[in-house]
């Protein structure tokens, strides 16, 4: 799987896959798209680069602790949930508010979209620590 | 602002789910990660008994997740659910405690979050109103509970490799279970269009009414028996519990004894008493038979087990059996007594499980046979293993004499007069197992002196001793004084039994 094509195809794939599945992620709440299947994109451009580079190569750069991630997207999708208690509000009642910025035009802030990025974080970080942990084989 | 007692249905699911999450962040800290795991569950206990008194005072509680009306995702607590949820947040606290000694250290941090999550999952079986999300909440608690059973003791008497092969066991059987359980909600919805449990019943009846109801309905509720006895071990499918339960870590085998067994009860009752309420006569036979069988085997096969855990896991089912029993007579007094019957077994259960946590320690071995003369040794183990044998027997004072006498008179009102001899029976099978347990366990002589030598000093620690008193207490409290329990289960088997309040309570909504 070392060869040169792969490793070319992968690096020049990295930042399209990743932005990629941003966009996916801030589209989810209204559009097709959505925390889970960003979090997969996401989660298998990082697989693929183990699988090429070789996972003892990324982690010299890169090794950030994936059970972190997914406990920060489980704590943020919670709070999500929690944050419509004190405005008297039922849990996981979500609140709209547009913003117009200039040059860019509308933006619609949901708090759903939180919650989203909370789904993001528990799906790259339980997939990348379940693949990193039967890759590490110890 | 709306005050917080109207939250409590959504408490009970959102504070373990939002603990499991910080505690896998404090994985590095383990004080604070118990500090807080244990504040969540004592908080949780408070909160579903405040949800108790609150539906037992002022009716069934309805909460709308995101304001979304009866559309949206909703959250029932009525009797049946609210006492169900204080049985399996009392039970999971006391299991909580003891696992903080019980459970290595090195297990313990992995151990906290998926305890919060089954938890969740368990609050939430209980108190969704919707169909689907009963079978999430399923997933939930079954994927959590692999995790936990694999979970390592101080003492590492359970192999690792046995633990794999039991989860696996469980891990696939109940996958299945959960594809047919797929399968069995899309055909409701298919053939109602809807999944709110309320508005299912509502149609069925209206299609059971204008003759118009399809065949596959009688299917489906085939399918949900399946599904539901294969989460509550119910014969045929019963195989796969006297494999996990006493591989389990000695607080864990309680929980998944005490309260997850209980879920497929809770089920059966919610489905067939409440969504199939007017074509239930069908299957009334068929609950019957299965529950028979499963007393049957479960009694025949405890009597004959060396391994301590392996006998309670057979007792266990056994006594769903009885449980079931009850459920298959319909009758208002049969179903309060299979709820008083799970509740002693819960509380009986539990405390044996715990208890032999603490005699497998002392013995470092589950075999009964290397055991005995431990009366002297740990006379505290023998009185608390007693009550608890006591009451699985059905002795008086015990809980589980009223559970089978309230049992047994409601099987002989409803003239069922074999099955209530073949129940009595098998009743006496599970006295002589339970103290052929005792008897091996803690009456003669030492019989390996070997074991003895890896006395712990760590069944000492008062986190070991305060469940078992607490639960030891429980259940000869509801045995002298069962008056509580059994007036509950009274209202509750009437409010099962004429679910138009629920019906009611959940679709005379506003939507947003």
């Amino acid at each position: 799987m070392t060869t040169v094509i792969t490793k070319m195809i992968t690096r020049i794939c990295l930042p399209l896959v990743i932005l990629f599945s941003i966009s996916l992620l801030l589209a989810g709440h209204n559009n097709p798209g959505g925390g889970f299947i960003g979090g997969v994109m996401f989660a298998s451009i990082v697989a693929l680069s183990y699988v090429v580079y070789g996972l003892e190569e990324i982690k010299k750069s890169f090794s950030p602790d994936w059970g972190k991630w997914f406990g920060f997207g489980l704590v943020l999708a919670a709070c999500t949930g929690f944050a419509a208690l004190p405005f008297g509000h039922n849990f996981f009642r979500s609140a709209v508010e547009i913003l117009d910025i200039p040059l860019i035009g509308e933006i619609e802030m949901v708090s759903a979209a939180l919650f989203d990025i909370g789904v993001y974080f528990v799906v790259i970080g339980s997939l990348l620590s379940i693949f990193q942990m039967v890759g590490e084989d110890k | 602002m709306s005050s917080l007692n109207h939250h409590y249905p959504i408490l009970l699911i959102a504070i373990p789910i939002l603990v499991a999450a910080l505690t896998i962040m404090l994985r590095s800290r383990p004080k604070l990660q118990t500090g807080l795991s244990v504040l969540a569950s004592f908080s949780v206990v408070l909160i579903s008994s405040l949800l108790l008194m609150k539906v037992w005072n002022s009716g069934i509680q309805v909460y709308e997740v995101g304001e979304w009306g009866k559309y949206g995702i909703i959250l029932v607590a009525d009797l049946l659910s609210a006492s169900i949820v204080v049985l399996s947040s009392g039970v999971s606290f006391l299991s909580l405690i003891y696992s903080l000694d019980y459970i290595k250290k090195r297990s313990l941090s992995t151990y906290h979050p998926l305890f919060n999550l089954l938890v969740a999952g368990l609050h939430g079986s209980f108190l969704t109103g919707d169909i689907f999300n009963l079978f999430v909440f399923f997933e939930v608690l079954l994927l959590s509970s692999c995790g936990l059973v694999v979970a390592l003791e101080k003492d590492g008497i359970t192999k690792s490799s046995d633990k794999l092969e039991a989860t696996f066991k469980y891990l696939i059987l109940n996958i299945l279970g959960a594809a047919l359980m797929l399968i069995a909600v899309a055909s409701l919805y298919a053939t109602t269009g809807t999944l709110n449990m309320a508005d299912i019943s509502v149609k069925l009846s209206a299609m059971q009414a204008a003759g118009t109801l399809p065949w596959h309905v009688f299917a489906i509720g085939l399918l949900f028996i399946v599904v539901f006895g294969n989460k509550a071990a119910i014969f045929p499918l019963h195989y796969w519990l006297p494999d996990v339960h006493p591989t389990a870590p000695s607080p864990i085998s309680a929980m998944l004894s005490g309260v997850l067994i209980k879920v497929g009860v809770y089920g059966m009752l919610r489905i067939f008493f409440f969504v199939f309420r007017d074509v239930l006569g069908m299957f009334q036979p068929i609950i019957i038979i299965l529950a028979l069988f499963t007393i049957g085997i479960g009694a025949a096969s405890a009597v004959a087990q060396t391994d301590v855990k392996r006998l309670l896991a057979y007792s266990s089912v056994s006594q769903i059996g009885y449980v079931f029993l009850g459920i298959g007579f319909g009758s208002l007094g049969a179903i309060a007594a299979s709820l008083v019957y799970m509740f002693n077994h819960a509380i009986a259960k539990s405390l044996l499980f715990l208890t032999s946590g603490g005699i497998i320690h002392h013995a470092g071995t589950r075999d009964m046979n290397k055991m005995g003369g431990m009366v002297n040794s740990s006379p505290f183990m023998a009185v608390a293993f007693l009550i608890g044998a006591m009451s699985i027997a059905g002795l008086p004072p015990m809980g589980g004499f009223i559970s089978k006498f309230v049992l047994f008179d409601a099987g002989i009102i409803g003239k069922y007069y074999t099955e209530i001899a073949i129940a009595l029976l098998f009743a006496i099978f599970s006295m002589f197992y339970m103290f052929r347990a005792w008897l091996l366990m803690f009456w003669g002589e030492k019989r390996d002196v070997k074991a003895y030598g890896e006395y712990s000093e760590h069944g000492s620690s008062p986190l070991v001793y305060l469940p078992i008193v607490f639960l030891a207490f429980m259940v000869l409290a509801l045995g002298v004084y069962s008056e509580p329990l059994l007036s509950l289960a009274q209202a509750t088997a009437a409010q099962i039994l004429d679910p138009q309040a629920y019906i009611e309570a959940v679709l005379t909504r506003v939507v947003r």
